[in-house]
Parts: C-alpha cells; sequence; structure tokens
C-alpha cells in the first residue's frame, strides 16, 4: 500500500486540477500545505518518527509539498490568463489611436533640405547672403554693366536709397569668393524677386539654389557630371538630363537644364530646371578688384556655377500644379506634405 | 521674333521637318518656342474674278455672282458675303475641291439656283481668323492661278534669340548660324553690294550716340499697295503691310537685319543733324502718340524739329503717306546703350530698337541701304540717288581674339583635337590670323595658340570663353562626358546656423503641432504696428506688396484670414524668415508664431474637454524652442495682452493675444515674434549629467490662496531658500472658485508636486517630513495660505 503521504499528494493533485476558481484553489492551499494543512502536519509528525525512517519520509515530504505547490502556481496561471484574456477579448481594437496633432514642414522648406543633403553629399558646404543687395553685388560684379538689357527698373525691385531686392541669389557668388580664396566648393539656398506679374508660373519672389565650384582644371565635364548625379538622385535615378547652351551675363559658356523621366509628370517633356556655366573671368577680375589681389586669377582657377529653381523644383517633385500654392498657406494644402 | 522656314530656306538647306529644324536650333541654344504652319496648298481653288453680281430671286441675304476663273466659261456662284465689289479677285473653291474644316465642295442648288462653286473667306482655307467676308485678294493676282501660289505652305518657327545674339535677328543672320552649325553653304539672296557714298546733306553732332549715319535721296516713287509677294512675306513673320515703301524697309530689316526708315524727303526742310533733344520737347511718332524728349535722347532732326527719334521711331509729320513723290531712306549705327536708354526714359520699343538695343552688323548698314534702294526702284518706281550720304564713322571692328587649345580643352573637360576647333570657329566666319607655339616654363608641352579675326556682326565675341562656347555648341555637349569631382569643405557658419534651425526650431514646432507656413516678404501698405516703419520700395508692382516685412506677424495674420475663411477651426503655424529692420533695413532671422482656435483641430474619443487656444499653448510652444525661457509683463501696440520673451538674461521678442480690433477671426489670436538669430547663437552641444541612483519621495501641497497671488510668488516662497533636497516643484492642479459655489474662503485652489531627493543615499521619510513642513510653515506665513491637508 502507497504512503499516506502518496495518497494525501493525489488527492491534493486532484482537488487541484478540479478546482474552478482562485477561491476554491486557495481552500485547496489552505487543506494541504496551509498551516495546518494536512500535508504541513506530517512535519510535526517528522519527530515522532524512527531516525532510520526520517530521512526516507522527509525527502518524500519534500517531493510532496513541491509538487503540489507547482500545481497550485500551475493552475492559478490559468485562472490569470483566463481573466485577462476574458477582458482583453471585450476590447474593439478597431477604435481609432490616440491622435498626435504634429504639425508639417513647409513643401519648399522640405525641397531645400532634400537639395541640401544632397548637395552635402557631393561635399558643398552652405554659404549666405542677404536679400537686399546693391547693384554691385547682383549686377556690376556679375559682369552685367549698367546698360546691360538685364538690369532696368522694369524687372528689379529698388529701395528709394538705390538698393534693391536680388534678382538672383548668384550674389553670393561675390560674396563667398570675397570672403575665401580658392578652392571653393558652396551652396546658397535663398529668396530672389523680380517684377513679374504672377501667375500659375511665375511669382514675384521666388526661391534658389545657387552652386559654386572654383578649383584648378574645374571643366564644362565637371559640371555636367555633377548636376547629373544631382538630379538623378533628386529625381531617379532614370531621369534623363540635357544641357542647351544659353546666354547669361556672368557665365561663359552658359547653359540651360533640362530633365525628362516617365516617373514624372509631363513624361515626354523636357522641363527646365536650372541654369549654369562656367564663371565668366571678368567676374573673377571683380571679385579680385574688391578683394585687393589676384587669388581668383583667371589663368590658374576656374570654375561651374549654377542656379536652380527651387519652386519650380518642388512642383515637379509633389506635382503641383500652380506656384502660387506656396504662398497662399492653405493649411489643407500644407497638411499634405506632413 | 518669328521666322519663316520658307524664306530660311532661300539662304541654306535645312531638314524636311520643322521639328528638325526646331531641335537643331535648340540645341544650338536657339530655342524655338513654337512651330506654326501656314499657307493654303488645297487642289481646286484658284484665283477668280468677279465680273457680275446680282440680287439673288428667292433670298435677301444672298447674291448672285458671276465670277471668271479663266477655264473657258464663266461659272455662277451664290454667295453670301457683302465685303466685296464686281472686279475683285477672290478665291473660287471649285466642285471637289475639299476645304480644311472638311467641307467638300460640290455643285447645288441654294433657293433655286444653280451654284458651282463657293467663294471663300480666310478662315474658310485658314488663312486667317476672318470670317465675316470674303478673302480679297491682290489686283495683281493671276487669274486662275492655284490658291497655293498666293499662300504657298509654310512653317512659322518662334525663336527665343538671347540678348548677346543682335546678328541672329533677320532671316539672313539665322541662315548663317545653321550653315556654320551644319556645315551647309549659306546663299546670299542677291549679291549684296552698296552704292558710293559722299559726305554731304547730313551731319552728326551727337557722334556718341549715333557714330554713323547715312541717307539716301530716292525720287519719283509711286506709293502704293505692295506686291502679293512682298506683303505675303512681311505679313507671314506678324509684320502689318502699310504700302510698298514701308514694306520694304521692314522686309530689309527681316531679311538682313538692319532698321532703315524712309522719311517724305518734300516734308523735310533742309539737311539732316543728328543730335540731342532740348529737354521736354515734343514729338509725335507715327505710332500717334506724342512724346516728350529729354536731354539726352538721340533725334534726326531737319533744320527746325525732330523728325525721329533715332533708332526707335520716324515722326508723323515726315511719314511717307500715298501722296509722297520723293523720299530720304536713313541707316544708320546707334549705340545699344543710348537707344536702350531712350525706350526706357519714352517707354517706347520697336522692330528697329530690338535690333539696334542689341547691336547691328556694321558691314551690313550700306548693304542694307541699297538692296532696300534697288527693290524701291523695281517696286515702286523710284530713282535711287547714285550716292548714299553719309557722316560719321563705322564702329571698328571687333579686336582679335586668341585662343589656347589647351585651355579650350581644360574648360571644356575633354580633349578636341586643334584641327576640329578650327574647323568649327572658320564655319562660324573666323579667321585665323596667327598660330603661335607657346614654350611656358609650368607646362610641360608647348601652348598652342590661335589668333583668331571675328567677324563684324559677332561682337559678343570678346575673350577666349567665348570662343570654347561656340566650340562647344558646334561640337555638342552631348559628347562631353559628365565627371564628378569630390571636394571636402569644411562646415561654414551658414552650414551650423542652418543645423541649428532645423533641429531646433523647425522640427521640434512641427513635432509639437505647428504647420510651418511662407509668407511674402513684400506686404502691403497698412496701418498695423506690426509693419510701421517698413521699407517701401521705389517700383512696388503692386498695392499688395509695397515694402519689406520688418516683421513676420502680418503675413501670419494673412495665413490666419484665408483659413478661417476657408473654414478652419483650429490654426497652429510658424514662420522662419527674413525681416528687414527699419530703417536700414538691417536683415534678421524671425521666428513667429500664431494661434488660434481650438485646442484640438478635430474632436477625438479619448479627450472630451474641448477648449480654446489661449497664452499658456503660446508659452508652451516658445518653451519647446527656447533655452531658460522666461516672460515678463510688456507693453506693444497691437496686443491687448503682452509679454516680453526672454532667453537667459537677453530679451529675444515679445508674444501676446492679439487686439481684437486686428484680426476678423472669431475668437483670440495668440502671437509671438523672436529674433532667431539671438536665440541660436548660444546653442552647443548637450553635456551629460549623471544619472540619479537614489528613489525619490514625492509630496503634496493643495492650498486655497487668494486670488491675487501668483504661480511666480508661491513658486518663489517654495524655493527660497531652496532646501538641499528639494529636486523640483510642479504645479499640477488651478482651480478658480467663484463667490456662492463653495463653502469655504473666496480664492483659488492651487496644487503642488513636490520632489525631494539626495543625491548620495535614500531618503528616510522623517527627514522629508521635516523639510515639508518647513515649506508649508513659510507658505503660511509668508503668503498667508490656506493649507488643505
Amino acid at each position: 500500500m502507497a504512503h499516506p503521504l502518496k495518497q494525501l499528494r493525489d488527492e491534493a493533485l486532484h482537488e487541484i486540477g478540479s478546482a474552478t476558481d482562485e477561491q476554491a484553489l486557495e481552500a485547496a492551499r489552505i487543506k494541504y500545505i496551509g498551516k495546518s494543512g494536512s500535508i504541513s502536519a506530517w512535519g510535526e509528525r517528522m519527530k515522532t518518527l524512527d531516525k532510520a525512517e526520517r530521512p526516507v519520509v522527509g525527502k518524500l515530504l519534500n517531493e510532496v509539498r513541491n509538487a503540489v505547490t507547482a500545481a497550485l502556481e500551475t493552475r492559478s496561471a490559468q485562472f490569470r490568463v483566463e481573466k485577462e484574456s476574458g477582458a482583453l477579448a471585450k476590447i474593439d481594437i478597431s477604435l481609432p489611436g490616440t491622435p498626435h496633432e504634429i504639425g508639417s514642414l513647409h513643401p519648399l522648406y522640405q525641397m531645400h533640405e532634400r537639395a541640401i543633403q544632397i548637395f552635402r553629399r557631393m561635399g558643398f558646404a552652405l554659404a549666405e547672403g542677404p536679400d537686399v543687395e546693391t547693384e554691385w553685388y547682383c549686377f556690376d560684379a556679375l559682369n552685367t554693366p549698367p546698360d546691360h538689357p538685364a538690369r532696368n527698373e522694369q524687372d528689379t525691385f529698388y529701395l528709394p536709397d538705390g538698393r534693391l531686392l536680388r534678382t538672383h541669389t548668384s550674389t553670393v557668388q561675390i560674396r563667398a569668393m570675397e570672403s575665401a580664396p580658392p578652392p571653393i566648393r558652396v551652396i546658397a539656398s535663398g529668396a530672389a524677386y523680380r517684377r513679374d506679374e504672377m501667375d500659375a508660373t511665375h511669382s514675384a519672389q521666388f526661391h534658389q539654389i545657387e552652386g559654386l565650384y572654383v578649383d584648378e582644371n574645374v571643366s564644362i565635364a565637371n559640371l555636367k557630371g555633377e548636376l547629373e548625379f544631382f538630379l538623378r538622385e533628386l529625381f531617379g535615378s532614370e531621369t534623363e538630363v540635357q544641357f542647351r547652351p544659353h546666354y547669361f551675363p556672368f557665365t561663359e559658356p552658359s547653359l540651360e537644364v533640362y530633365v525628362r523621366s516617365k516617373a514624372l509628370k509631363g513624361g515626354e517633356q523636357w522641363i527646365e530646371v536650372a541654369g549654369c556655366g562656367m564663371v565668366h573671368p571678368a567676374v573673377f577680375e571683380a571679385v579680385n578688384k574688391s578683394r585687393g589681389d589676384n587669388a581668383y586669377d583667371p589663368e590658374k582657377w576656374s570654375g561651374y556655377a549654377f542656379g536652380l529653381g527651387m519652386d519650380r523644383l518642388a512642383m515637379i517633385l509633389f506635382d503641383i500644379p500652380d506656384i502660387r500654392l506656396f504662398a497662399q498657406n492653405d493649411l489643407r494644402f500644407l497638411r499634405q506634405f506632413a | 521674333m518669328k521666322f519663316s522656314v520658307n524664306w530660311l530656306r532661300e539662304f541654306v538647306d535645312l531638314p524636311k521637318n520643322p521639328e528638325g529644324i526646331a531641335e537643331l536650333l535648340t540645341r544650338a541654344g536657339i530655342e524655338t518656342k513654337n512651330i506654326e504652319t501656314r499657307g493654303a496648298n488645297i487642289d481646286k481653288v484658284v484665283v477668280s474674278q468677279i465680273t457680275a453680281s446680282s440680287q439673288h430671286p428667292n433670298a435677301d441675304r444672298l447674291t448672285v455672282c458671276e465670277v471668271d476663273d479663266r477655264s473657258g466659261t464663266k461659272c455662277q456662284i451664290v454667295c453670301g458675303a457683302t465685303n466685296y465689289k464686281v472686279g475683285d479677285k477672290v478665291p473660287l473653291a471649285l466642285p471637289g475641291a475639299k476645304l480644311p474644316n472638311g467641307t467638300e465642295i460640290r455643285k447645288s442648288k441654294l433657293r433655286g439656283i444653280e451654284s458651282e462653286g463657293m467663294l471663300c473667306s480666310p478662315i474658310e482655307l485658314r488663312l486667317g481668323e476672318d470670317a465675316s467676308g470674303l478673302l480679297i485678294l491682290s489686283p495683281d493676282a493671276k487669274i486662275g492661278a492655284p490658291i497655293g501660289d498666293l499662300f504657298p505652305a509654310d512653317t512659322i518657327l518662334d525663336v527665343e534669340i538671347t540678348p548677346n545674339r543682335g546678328d541672329l535677328l533677320s532671316h539672313f543672320g539665322l541662315a548663317r548660324e545653321i550653315a556654320a552649325l551644319t556645315g551647309k553653304k549659306l546663299r546670299e539672296p542677291t549679291p549684296l553690294r552698296t552704292a558710293d557714298t559722299t559726305v554731304a546733306g547730313v551731319k552728326i553732332s551727337a557722334t556718341r550716340e549715333c557714330p554713323f549715319f547715312s541717307a539716301r535721296k530716292i525720287g519719283d516713287v509711286k506709293v502704293g499697295p505692295s506686291p502679293q509677294w512682298l506683303r505675303a512675306k512681311v505679313e507671314s513673320v506678324g509684320i502689318r503691310s502699310i504700302n510698298n515703301i514701308v514694306d520694304i524697309s521692314n522686309f530689309v530689316m527681316l531679311e538682313l537685319g538692319q532698321p532703315t526708315h524712309a522719311f517724305d524727303a518734300d516734308k523735310l526742310k533742309g539737311d539732316i543733324n543728328v543730335g540731342l533733344a532740348r529737354d521736354g520737347e515734343k514729338f509725335l511718332a507715327i505710332d500717334g502718340r506724342t512724346y516728350s524728349l529729354k536731354e539726352d535722347t538721340c533725334v534726326v532732326a531737319d533744320q527746325g524739329r525732330a523728325v525721329g527719334i533715332g533708332g526707335v521711331m520716324g515722326g508723323e509729320e515726315t511719314a511717307v503717306t500715298d501722296s509722297t513723290k520723293n523720299i530720304l531712306l536713313e541707316a544708320a549705327y546707334f549705340l545699344p546703350a543710348s537707344i536702350r536708354r531712350t525706350a526706357r526714359d519714352l517707354n517706347v520699343s520697336s522692330d528697329a530698337s530690338y535690333r539696334f538695343e542689341r547691336g547691328v552688323d556694321p558691314d551690313m548698314i550700306l548693304r542694307a541701304s541699297h538692296r532696300a534702294a534697288e527693290l524701291i526702284r523695281e517696286i515702286a518706281g523710284g530713282t535711287p540717288a547714285k550716292e548714299i550720304q553719309v557722316a560719321g564713322e563705322l564702329p571698328a571692328n571687333p579686336a582679335d581674339v586668341s585662343l589656347s587649345y589647351e585651355k579650350c580643352d581644360r574648360v571644356i573637360g575633354v580633349t578636341i583635337e586643334p584641327r576640329t576647333v578650327d574647323e568649327i570657329l572658320t564655319r562660324f566666319g573666323l579667321k585665323k590670323t596667327r598660330s603661335t607655339r607657346l614654350r611656358s616654363s609650368t607646362a610641360r608641352q608647348a601652348r598652342k595658340t590661335g589668333t583668331w579675326k571675328i567677324p563684324s556682326y559677332r561682337r559678343d565675341l570678346q575673350r577666349d570663353v567665348d570662343l570654347i562656347e561656340e566650340v562647344l555648341r558646334a561640337y555638342g555637349i552631348d559628347r562631353i562626358p559628365g565627371r564628378t569631382r569630390g571636394g571636402f569643405m569644411p562646415a561654414s557658419p551658414a552650414d551650423r546656423s542652418h543645423d541649428l534651425e532645423t533641429l531646433w526650431l523647425r522640427e521640434r514646432l512641427a513635432a509639437s503641432g505647428l504647420s510651418e507656413v511662407r509668407t511674402s516678404k513684400l506686404i502691403s501698405r497698412t496701418t498695423s504696428a506690426f509693419s510701421e516703419g517698413a521699407i517701401e520700395l521705389r517700383n512696388p508692382l503692386s498695392e499688395d506688396h509695397v515694402a519689406l516685412r520688418p516683421s513676420l506677424i502680418s503675413g501670419l495674420l494673412e495665413v490666419l484670414e484665408r483659413n478661417a475663411r476657408a473654414g478652419a477651426e483650429s490654426v497652429s503655424i510658424f514662420e522662419i524668415g527674413r525681416a528687414f529692420i527699419p530703417p536700414s533695413g538691417e536683415e534678421e532671422r524671425h521666428l513667429a508664431i500664431l494661434l488660434w482656435g481650438n485646442a484640438a483641430s478635430t474632436p477625438n474619443w479619448r479627450s472630451q474637454i474641448k477648449r480654446s487656444l489661449d497664452l499658456f499653448d503660446l508659452k508652451g510652444a516658445l518653451e519647446c524652442v527656447i533655452p531658460n525661457p522666461s516672460f515678463r509683463p510688456g507693453k506693444f501696440p497691437d496686443l491687448a495682452l503682452a509679454v516680453e520673451v526672454w532667453s537667459g538674461d537677453q530679451r529675444i521678442g515679445f508674444g501676446g493675444q492679439l487686439s481684437a480690433s486686428k484680426s476678423s477671426a472669431p475668437g483670440s489670436v495668440f502671437v509671438a515674434e523672436l529674433h532667431a538669430d539671438l536665440l541660436l547663437e548660444s546653442e552647443s552641444a548637450k553635456k551629460f549629467q549623471e544619472l540619479e541612483r537614489y528613489p525619490a519621495i514625492t509630496r503634496d501641497i493643495a492650498m486655497i490662496a487668494p486670488e491675487k497671488l501668483t504661480h511666480a510668488e508661491i513658486l518663489r516662497v517654495i524655493e527660497e531658500p531652496k532646501g538641499p533636497l528639494l529636486e523640483s516643484v510642479q504645479l499640477f492642479d488651478v482651480f478658480e472658485h467663484r463667490e456662492g459655489t463653495t463653502s469655504g474662503p473666496a480664492g483659488k485652489s492651487v496644487a503642488y508636486r513636490l520632489t525631494y531627493r539626495a543625491k548620495n543615499r535614500t531618503l528616510t521619510n522623517e527627514e522629508v517630513t521635516a523639510a515639508h513642513a518647513k515649506i508649508r510653515e513659510r507658505l503660511r506665513r509668508e503668503l498667508g495660505v490656506t493649507l488643505r491637508e
């Protein structure tokens, strides 16, 4: 016949197994291994046993107590799991998440930031210049003499004191070269102004990124390669880039840059995105004159410069049909780019 | 400028299809904006003459015409037009003709009368927009000739010529460029010659503005309509036909690029002098406007008055009319800068001024004059004087330009054989006068240099880089492989400033729920305090954009109005951008914030509290971006409630609630504007602080305080003197009692949570209780608040 402890163990395990709730389980615990439980009572009884019998029964008592304790824990965990899943089953997980009101950054800023990130990987540093400029920075130093067609009150906003709102960010080329000798590799982003009537594609205020790279032996091939790299990074590797000769007073040769990509709206159409060229020697000479040295010797240094229309690029990239949307700041528009 | 492809073909062979021509030009930097096909090459439409006309017996609005088409028998046509007279020549569509609009012509009966074809209006032949009447043809049109002979098929290219290429503003000039680009031969229409000259009869006193002037007398002209070919040619490129003399002048300009002007010689008094106008002198020009001339306006004058604004426009009084018998034909060179100034000052421009501004070819002046004289002899029966009267000097030929082949390679970035460079430049009309080999100490190889004579019409070629551009255009940019070059640049102040602006301001504000806007830097002339003293432009374009903004807030208010009108319930926006501080216009980077409307833009199920955005939302947004922020009471004209905004010990801006009168949006508007440069200049990398190792104990204090007692005063009493164990104080409840609603004393309930901690040990309850009791005692004693247990 089995030892009575084993019998007690089997009874306890059976009762634990058939307990239907936490209370029944607790009752079983008290009944068997509580302070005065029937299994616990064997602890007292040990003292009355033979010396020889004691270690055997002691070991058995331990095993029985452990087995019952483990069974109690397992059963209790089962109850907790059942209770938890019961409660959770009622939750409607289709309810919306607690809303976080996050704001948005202006699409023009996002465009600038994308462009800047690419140019920084290409090793360009940022440069800056003011919006209100003198004629020297905007025209004279950029090989655009007073009687040049590009230079008149029809197209340029003037302040009463004779200063003007820069018509392009090329002014920063001059400021950058005045402040540091070559080699120089900078981009400058900012606003420019022209006395244009506003329509879907023209604005009196617009945004440009200007680039300038002056070093030994900088060539058209470099200008081409680097702008191609930039435009493919921006619009995708399948983007086609075309350069066409053009005229700007401050570059020679001068080029216009067009892109075409099936991924962009307009598909087969070439879209103009930039003007660029090799820095005109007269620009270097003007810089030397104001620096008072010959740091930008046109026979020793050559450089390229470019100007990208940020509004235009953003319109292409984000598929925005009208430039005026940028200035209207309708929140329904802005939130689309959050 | 518009170019006729047929006309260009007279001078050079062109690709068959117009798209090919456009592509060729565009790739060479001459952008084709538009291609338009013209002409009426329609079968079975012929020139006919109306020989008789009578009323249709059964229809008031129709007539029955008898027309002659030289087919042997006259046809009978029913016609609805009224703009003709018997004897007029008109286009006749015969049975079987198919008009461009798809109409097929058949013999038919109209109200019982047989009609053997149709007389056509311009729109029916797609020769114009006019649908009101028949197309009346020139009297010299040959009866029976196909209409296509009069209106040959043509393609019109609308081409954008860059301002440096005045030499392309004529059909001959553009053809010359195409010949150079394609290597095809250039043909002269008729040999371009000149006549003998004599220095007599004309004088120049303004030699700077007008270095060279010529005039040729042509007697016994018969002024009348132009022959069909001449009229068609000038009209094809958008110039209105006036009479044979004016049309010839325009034709020569369109063909050769040199403007000429014909005066009625009998209306001129004495010799011609080219000089400067009297200030304020009135001048009636052929455009019908009276101009008030300036003292630096260059004029062509006779002995009494100005008869032409030099290089811009002739005068009405001396213009050629139907009764003109003798003419004086002007061809001259005017200084481009002077023409530009005059055109700008007088706000007038013409096809002539457009060309003089960009520089005409000095070599072409007398040849163009002679070409015009010969055409006048042919067409208007005039007798040109044997000699052309001249004064002044033609501008000198452009200086020679030297080009090193090595530099050409260096700038373009590929090696181009000197032979190829020479061949390209020669095609562009340059002549190599010298070849030199410079041995320099730095270059390993001798530098081969060519010296080039520049043709008179290419004044834009002044330096070696100008020649390199020509090589590049003809060689083809597509053939230059792109090559990238690395480069490293240290971060500039602009780099750091950009990054701080992005990390500290933009991203934080967007993360806390505000949307970035960009408003105009040019603002309207308003009376708001936010635009006070704004620097106004000398030449604004519109009333909305008159002055440079000294503050960003007026822009944000416009954004608010627009969005409130569009139905927004909440507007939380910011802008970072330049402001122009009067009176000097010094540029500062500003950050401005505007809050209006509901605290949450849409109601949501987690938060039932509905409240409006208020001053504390504004403070919260500012505290996100300002290091060591503090706010002090302030005053600002358009704010009902104003605070100064401080960072550390520097005042960096202001904020507050807008006066109700300053915005039409309902409810309160909160604005703030900071000088962001000040905000960002102090930023540096943050330093690690040891993490707390021992637990904190928190205790709450709830009290009823007099209504006027401020949070700042309570906080000061809690924190001063600051016990060593007090780590932080958090206000977590404020409740205003209204009298009669509670049993307690009038005032407000406020509650603070105080956190105690020691750096080096676990605090005991007793220590905290002692420290806390001191603070409670101070509050009671110094502020007289009622503490709640």
